[in-house]
């Protein structure tokens, strides 16, 4: 285990370097330096050292340090990730369940490619209509609302405002999640110790309990990462929707204005968000798969 | 969660159904310009934000163009974007992939590295920034270039370079680039559809985001998720502004889907 983690953790490290070197490159646009793959080159290890000096440059926008503009954005972007991702928990690992049955599971594959096909701005811009239509709330998509709402708070007046796009990530997270563990179950359907456990005597909840389970419970652990990138895709779409600034709606302006130094941070961290998932999600998975091994 | 369970019956008739779905909007998209009732854009056709009606069933939207063959355009648009950047994703993911299994190890793992850490950030922003890198004209690329990583993986990690036949091959002093090329085509022979249908639903995904986020189309060539951009200031008060090219959209990606016959064992 403590090798499986340690081997784990290294390719983490390589992950992360990697996706520093490539945030370099682009950054270094932002440098002055002569034009040719040799100059270039050189910008890029610069700023690379700058990386892990912890000096991510400036924002071409503000003037202001690039790391203090995203620690000032970053954490609206991680609020509404975390929110959502209760909310995909909630709704994904029930459906995923339900669904990963076996007649159910059948009867629900076109189901589910319809759900599945929405893109996620699609499904923003409906539950907007939804709460507007329906539910009277005080929606804009088309122009910013007044004030920040934060995304942890009792204010009924907030939680309205709040909830549209954590429903958004969270949505886009439980297809995720439902989509991980049927496929956890679909394989898990297909191992053969289930016959041999039933040869055995087990009854066919115990083996559910025992074995199929923590199966399935790995699967969805091991596919932390990708759950990962769904939400923060949908979190880029959700704060472009309904106004929220964030790291990821920070992210579009920043390319937009072409503010390299900050759209190359903001790329790290995301690609760094979804490494150090995985990495959790692979040891957990492994974790839960060698509990009962001797 | 306990049966086992493959209805490769109901698979079939699924996949049937995605592809004639495709060939339907591929017919669509052909006859596009005969089938619409105004050119691409143009303005005043009928009254501002009209509801369906027997003279525009898709009604009209708030500088009073067609809707109906605004949609018809826009799916044009869509789709012909989405063919391109399918194509890059083809080569660069799934083919590029099941070659690079097959180089020498060493160089075969570096690269899978390289292309692990774009997969590693969400095909969204890495399309946004290769569009903001170079210009929107490219973004049917930049669709094509974010889908290929997860492709590149997919197909790199589907590559068993220890099978019997490869050993078999090796051992009878075939060269590798015999042996690379016999596999490829039995390989894409039998997968070709699948992947090209799981490329266009991912890069008809990206595409059309990053056309709704002002990273892709320019006007007047609109695609669909443009159109819902657009939208975005009506759509409260008038549904079908919106519905009409959402729906095309679904239909485009979910047909593409059902085509590629995606199951809950493969990763989308």
């Amino acid at each position: 285990m403590l090798k499986f983690a340690a081997r784990q953790a290294g390719r983490c490290a390589l992950g992360l370097l990697g996706a520093a070197a490539a945030a370099a490159a682009i950054s270094a646009i932002a440098l002055p330096h002569k034009n040719g793959l040799g100059p270039f080159l050189l910008a890029a290890g610069v700023r690379l050292w700058g990386f892990l000096e912890l000096d991510f440059g400036k924002s071409a926008i503000s003037g202001l340090s690039a790391g203090g503009e995203l620690a000032h954005s970053l954490p609206q972007t991680m609020a509404l990730v975390l929110a959502g991702g209760c909310v995909a928990l909630l709704v994904g690992v029930p459906l995923g369940l339900l669904l990963g049955a076996g007649p159910i599971r059948r009867a629900a594959a076109p189901l589910i490619q319809i759900v599945a096909a929405a893109p996620v701005f699609c499904a923003g811009m409906a539950l907007a209509w939804g709460a507007a239509r329906g539910l009277h709330w005080p929606v804009s998509v088309n122009a910013p609302m007044q004030g920040e709402a934060p995304i942890f708070t009792t204010d009924p007046a907030a939680l309205r405002a709040t909830a549209l796009p954590v429903l958004t990530v969270g949505l886009a997270g439980a297809a995720a999640v439902q989509l991980a563990l049927r496929r956890a179950a679909s394989q898990s359907a297909r191992e053969a110790f289930r016959s041999g456990l039933r040869r055995m005597g087990l009854t066919a909840l115990e083996i559910e309990r025992f074995y199929v389970a923590p199966q399935v419970i790995g699967g969805l652990l091991a596919s932390a990462a990708e759950i990962m990138l769904a939400l923060l895709s949908a979190a880029l779409v959700a704060e472009w929707v309904f106004h929220r600034p964030g790291a990821a709606d920070l992210f579009v302006k920043s390319v937009a204005l072409q503010d390299w130094n900050m759209a190359a941070l903001i790329l790290f961290v995301f690609a760094a968000l979804t490494f150090l998932a995985d990495l959790a999600g692979r040891v957990g998975a492994e974790a839960l798969a060698s509990k009962d091994k001797p | 969660m306990s049966a086992p369970g493959e209805a490769p019956l109901l698979r079939a008739a699924l996949r049937l159904l995605g592809w004639c779905g495709l060939g339907l909007i591929a017919v669509a998209v052909a006859l596009g310009d005969f089938l619409a009732r105004a050119p691409a854009g143009a303005a005043f056709v009928g009254p501002m934000l009209s509801a369906p009606s027997a003279e525009f069933p898709f009604g009209t939207d708030l500088l009073g163009r067609d809707l109906f063959s605004e949609t018809l355009h826009g799916l044009s648009v869509s789709v012909s974007h989405a063919l391109l950047g399918t194509l890059l994703a083809i080569a660069l993911g799934g083919f590029f992939g099941a070659v690079a299994a097959r180089l020498p190890r060493p160089a075969g793992l570096t690269l899978r590295g390289v292309f692990a850490i774009f997969a590693s950030v969400p095909a969204l922003l890495l399309a946004i920034l290769v569009i903001g890198l170079s210009a929107r004209f490219y973004a049917p690329l930049a669709a094509g270039f974010a889908a290929a990583p997860l492709a590149f993986v997919r197909a790199f990690d589907r590559v068993d370079v220890n099978s019997a036949h490869a050993e078999y091959a090796r051992a009878t002093g075939i060269s590798w680039t015999t042996l690379l090329r016999r596999d490829l085509t039995y390989e894409f022979r039998d997968t070709l559809g699948t992947v090209a249908a799981r490329a266009l639903a991912a890069v008809t995904i990206i595409l059309s985001t990053v056309s709704f986020l002002g990273f892709g189309a320019t006007p007047p060539a609109r695609d669909l998720g443009l159109m819902i951009a657009a939208a975005k200031a009506s759509y409260l008060h008038a549904w079908w502004t919106a519905a009409f090219p959402a729906l095309a959209l679904l239909v485009l990606i979910l047909c593409a889907r059902l085509a590629a016959g995606l199951d809950e064992s493969e990763r989308p």
